[in-house]
């Protein structure tokens, strides 16, 4: 797993630095995204990309169609082509995160996961991310996610940074409390 | 020898007046010339019979008699150096009978330090016992009130989410996020 992960970073990487030549490295990593969805959604594709007995050539024309398809840029094209033809498909979720991570670092923002009882409206994830813009002195972009299984409120995370404001957080401490005498 | 000559010299006397008796009125000894030849006999006898006799039954009696001292004097010194040896047997059976008195008073006086040392060990051991049975008595006490309370409190706790999962109402989740939103600041 951790080989697996340098090699994403090592492949997004590369891909940031080509990307930042160019002057799109956000607009690269919105189209990345957005293959990477495709790839994972459609399992006939993920089956051809990743199959290591089909040829590689074949691979990378399969690739390189999808993402024609989704309309993303040439560079785009060439590097998922690349991926698929070196048969490190199975790497595009780890090199989409990978290379969010450099360009958020390169733009000074972070990722906030949210896990939330119900859904945020659009004024508290304003509210949440300007707080949390405040309390980390940099810009934050929310990644909400619903998870039934919270009792209310939310867990943000940023990093190694956890804010729990959910009220099975708060529970918890009180059992740890009660349980402590 | 002097004795013996004397008896020689008696039994000669008697010989003449003996003959003479027997001159006179019919006595046993003629004295005549044969007299001084048995006489000359007698004396040659004499100092053959001592030569061969009584020189060797001296020199006999001589031996004998030291032998007979020699075996009293080695009596004497077999019964002194017995003396010496019950002596010495009596005082080694003293020295012996102290050290017994001696190894016997160690002993028992060791005998009384080990029944001490043991009855304070197991003294000690006892209350080292209860004191561990005690402090194990106390932990069990307080691990089952510990436990005791953490299921009481996992009931609560259950039962509160529960309650609080069922009468949670929208309004009620907005305040939460609200509450929570605003505790966002405290985090530094």
């Amino acid at each position: 797993m951790r080989s697996h992960e340098r090699t994403a970073r090592r492949y997004a990487k590369a891909l940031y630095d080509v990307a930042r030549e160019a002057g799109a490295t956000d607009a690269v990593g919105q189209e990345m995204e957005q293959v990477a969805a495709v790839c994972a959604g459609d399992a006939g594709a993920h089956d051809v990309l990743t199959r290591p007995w089909i040829k590689p050539a074949d691979r990378r024309g399969v690739a390189v169609a999808i993402a024609r398809k989704i309309g993303v840029r040439k560079l785009v094209q060439d590097f998922v082509g690349l991926v698929a033809e070196r048969g490190r498909a199975d790497h595009l979720p780890e090199i989409v995160g990978a290379y969010r991570t450099l360009v958020d670092a390169e733009l000074g923002r972070a990722r906030a996961q949210v896990r939330t009882a119900v859904a945020l409206t659009d004024a508290e994830k304003r509210q949440l991310s300007g707080k949390l813009e405040h309390a980390l002195g940099k810009r934050v972009i929310l990644e909400e996610q619903v998870d039934a299984a919270l009792l209310g409120g939310f867990v943000a995370q940023v990093g190694s940074l956890i804010f729990d404001g959910s009220l099975d957080g708060q529970l918890a401490r009180m059992r740890q409390r009660l349980a402590r005498g | 020898m002097i004795r013996v000559l004397a008896i020689a010299a008696l039994l000669l006397g008697m010989v003449p007046s003996a003959a003479l008796a027997a001159e006179g009125g019919g006595g046993l000894i003629n004295l005549d010339k044969s007299i001084a030849i048995q006489a000359i006999n007698f004396l040659l006898l004499l100092l053959i019979l001592g030569k061969l006799l009584y020189r060797p039954l001296l020199a006999k009696m001589e031996e004998r008699t030291q032998a007979i001292r020699k075996s009293l004097d080695e009596a004497q010194a077999a019964r002194a150096e017995a003396q010496r040896e019950r002596a010495e047997h009596a005082a080694k059976l003293e020295t012996a009978y102290a050290e017994a008195q001696a190894i016997r008073a160690t002993a028992l006086k060791e005998a009384a330090e080990e029944q001490r040392r043991l009855v304070e060990g197991a003294r000690a051991e006892a209350g080292r016992l209860v004191e561990s049975a005690r402090n194990e008595m106390a932990q069990e006490v307080t691990r089952a009130r510990q436990e005791l309370r953490r299921e009481v409190v996992d009931l609560a706790i259950t039962a509160a989410e529960r309650l609080i999962r069922k009468s949670l109402r929208e309004e009620d989740h907005r305040r939460i996020v609200q509450d929570a939103i605003g505790r966002v600041d405290k985090v530094n």
